[in-house]
């Protein structure tokens, strides 16, 4: 059996070139390089991907969340004449599976229009944030776009009595401290 | 090259002199004691703000190559950040481990950034005044002071009596002893041109010479720049502070103001190989057409002898800091090497990747000589007591031996040097062994009688 040499794996004069010159080196060095010299003329823009610089600056812009992120409740108004679109109804406390919403109401005579009509009217709604973990069955039960979880999710607070949201907070929503830059 | 010497070692201005009331040619206390001391202070003031401000600059820069944003909180853009963090270190508790030897642990950061600062002194840092003292054998006692920063690490790892402080001393004072020689070797082929070992005379003799020695040693500032990195501990030679491994080095079991001083003293190395560089392969406190030559003949230096100095501080500053940013930005780019390849980088390319270029360039100077001198090619001259290449034809003439020739020359030598070197050349050694194995097995057959069927595969 004649010991035939294989070959050696040749490299092309292409790869012998970039061996000698360290290229793969440079291009590493390239690589900061640009991200470097990007950083000090784009614009900001925290948590955009495409952007330099990733960072967001939390408590002197507002953070970035997903579209589909379900934070804190909020009950919608008629933009009309501002009344509550709540009717009520109780669903979304059904639909709960944690129990934490709590619908009041009581059933008075309500002039519209011309008619009176008796109808259920919505007096307290209280939303346990402490309990939710943000489902989102209760909006899906909704029958009138009601309530809704927004983007927002700065929920902590000092004692548990702040996790009770009643329906002025709900309304209205809650005053969050902006730090200025 | 006396008469440079001469007008370079009086150098204090005359408000100065005026000060004293001295008259000029004896002028003692100006001379000798006032304005050194004011030198001094205003190199020390504006080199530790310096070594702050680097501070922040490395965190910024890091931050900008990670796609962050660095410190922002304290001040416009975080500048008061290095503020801050003084403040801190300052008003942190000083802690002394209870097995610590204490007067190694307290000796240990003094030793490091007294070393680191002596070396200031003889640093020229612009034109005429601005060099704190000038002295003829500048770049040996560089790099004699220098290297006592060793000792500081070596203190400070065996005070420490904590096993990640030993180790990163044992590291570091490997690989500093071993960097300093491929450091020494890489100057000497720009010394073979400037002849003298002052700093400012360096700087003098390529103005003379017509080029900086960059160009006629290309080889000699890659040696001396890996050198230096290896040299300081940065990246990608920082093992004796490696964080994945050691903790922290030498400086682990060290907080507060002493860890500062490591810092410092760390910073100021950066400063002070930098300007080594500057000085002897980058023509210094030179540019074309700003400070010391003029521009192809165009538009020449500055003419106001005030104004000039401090371009020149300035365009020494700036490429400082340019060399400055390249430690940085290879800092935050290139992994760390594994300790074996950093031991045989040093030993194996840099020193002699060193020596070859002694070799090369001796030989080339040898052969440019003028005719008279005993020289080939007669590509240099005599002017004012000093051999100069002769203009474009001899500065060429360096040029393209320094790039053309000595590269590929000493590139052949490392190759053949490290054909079985195991570790940078990790593909080709793969092949060789399986060939070397494939063809053991071979003769193995081949010895033993072959059996009468070979068991299908």
């Amino acid at each position: 059996m004649s010991a035939a040499k294989t070959p050696r794996a040749k490299r092309t004069i292409g790869q012998l070139i970039k061996r000698l010159l360290l290229l793969d080196l440079f291009k590493g060095l390239m690589v900061t390089f640009k991200y470097n010299a990007r950083a000090l003329y784009e614009p900001r823009d925290g948590g955009n991907p495409n952007q330099a610089i990733y960072t967001e600056q939390y408590p002197l812009e507002p953070a970035r969340v997903s579209e589909r992120f379900r934070g804190a409740p909020r009950l919608n108004l008629d933009p009309e004449n501002g009344s509550t679109l709540c009717i009520a109804c109780d669903l979304c406390a059904l639909a709960c599976p944690v129990d934490c919403i709590e619908v009041g109401s009581i059933r008075r005579e309500v002039r519209e229009g011309e008619k009176v009509n008796k109808k259920k009217v919505l007096t307290t709604f209280t939303f346990d944030t402490s309990r939710c973990m943000f489902c989102n069955l209760c909006v899906e039960a909704c029958p009138t776009d009601c309530l809704e979880l927004t983007q927002s999710f700065e929920l902590a607070v000092y004692h548990r009595a702040g996790f009770r949201w009643d329906r002025e907070m709900l309304e209205k929503g809650i005053n969050y401290v902006r730090y200025a830059k | 090259m006396q008469s440079i010497l001469a007008t370079l070692l009086f150098v204090a201005p005359d408000w100065v002199v005026s000060l004293t009331r001295e008259r000029r040619p004896n002028a003692f206390w100006a001379e000798y004691i006032v304005w050194p001391v004011i030198q001094i202070v205003v190199v020390l003031f504006i080199v530790l703000t310096l070594v702050a401000y680097l501070v922040y600059l490395e965190r910024k820069v890091s931050a900008f190559m990670q796609a962050r944003l660095g410190p922002m909180r304290v001040g416009p853009w975080g500048l008061l950040q290095p503020l801050a963090d003084g403040i801190k270190l300052l008003l942190k508790e000083d802690i002394i481990p209870l097995k610590a030897d204490k007067a190694v642990f307290i000796i240990a950061p003094i030793v490091s950034v007294v070393a680191a600062l002596v070396v200031l002194a003889v640093i020229p840092w612009g034109a005429s005044w601005a060099t704190i003292a000038n002295v003829n054998i500048g770049l040996l006692f560089i790099l004699a002071v220098s290297s006592v920063g060793v000792l500081g690490l070596v203190l400070a790892g065996w005070g420490s009596n904590s096993k990640y402080s030993l180790l990163g001393a044992l590291r570091s004072s490997a690989q500093m002893v071993s960097y300093e020689i491929g450091m020494g070797l890489s100057i000497i082929g720009a010394l073979m041109f400037a002849r003298t070992l002052s700093m400012s005379g360096i700087i003098d003799a390529q103005r003379v010479d017509g080029m900086w020695y960059f160009f006629f040693q290309p080889l000699g500032f890659l040696v001396y720049a890996v050198s230096a990195l290896g040299e300081t501990n940065r990246a990608p030679f920082d093992l004796p502070e490696a964080e994945s491994e050691l903790v922290a080095g030498y400086h682990t079991e060290y907080s507060g103001f002493r860890w500062a001083l490591f810092f410092m003293a760390e910073y100021s190395a950066m400063i002070v190989t930098s300007a080594v560089a500057v000085t002897v392969f980058l023509g210094g406190w030179m540019l074309p057409g700003v400070t010391g030559t003029s521009f192809f003949g165009l538009f020449g230096p500055i003419s106001n002898p005030t104004l000039h100095t401090f371009a020149s501080i300035l365009v020494f500053a700036g490429k400082i800091m340019a060399l400055i940013y390249a430690y940085m930005w290879f800092r935050w780019t290139w992994p760390r090497y594994r300790y074996d390849q950093l031991m045989e980088l040093g030993w194996k390319w840099m020193i002699p990747a060193g020596l070859a270029n002694i070799v090369l360039t001796g030989i080339w100077y040898v052969l440019a000589l003028p005719k008279s001198a005993g020289g080939v090619f007669g590509f240099m001259q005599e002017e004012r007591g000093r051999i100069i290449p002769t203009k474009y034809a001899g500065i060429f003439y360096f040029i393209i031996t320094g790039f053309v020739v000595t590269i590929p020359i000493v590139w052949w030598l490392l190759v053949t040097i490290n054909r079985r070197s195991r570790d940078f050349n990790l593909h080709d050694q793969r092949q060789l062994q399986m060939q070397l194995r494939r063809e053991r097995l071979e003769k193995m057959l081949q010895e033993q009688p072959r059996p009468a069927e070979t068991p299908s595969q």
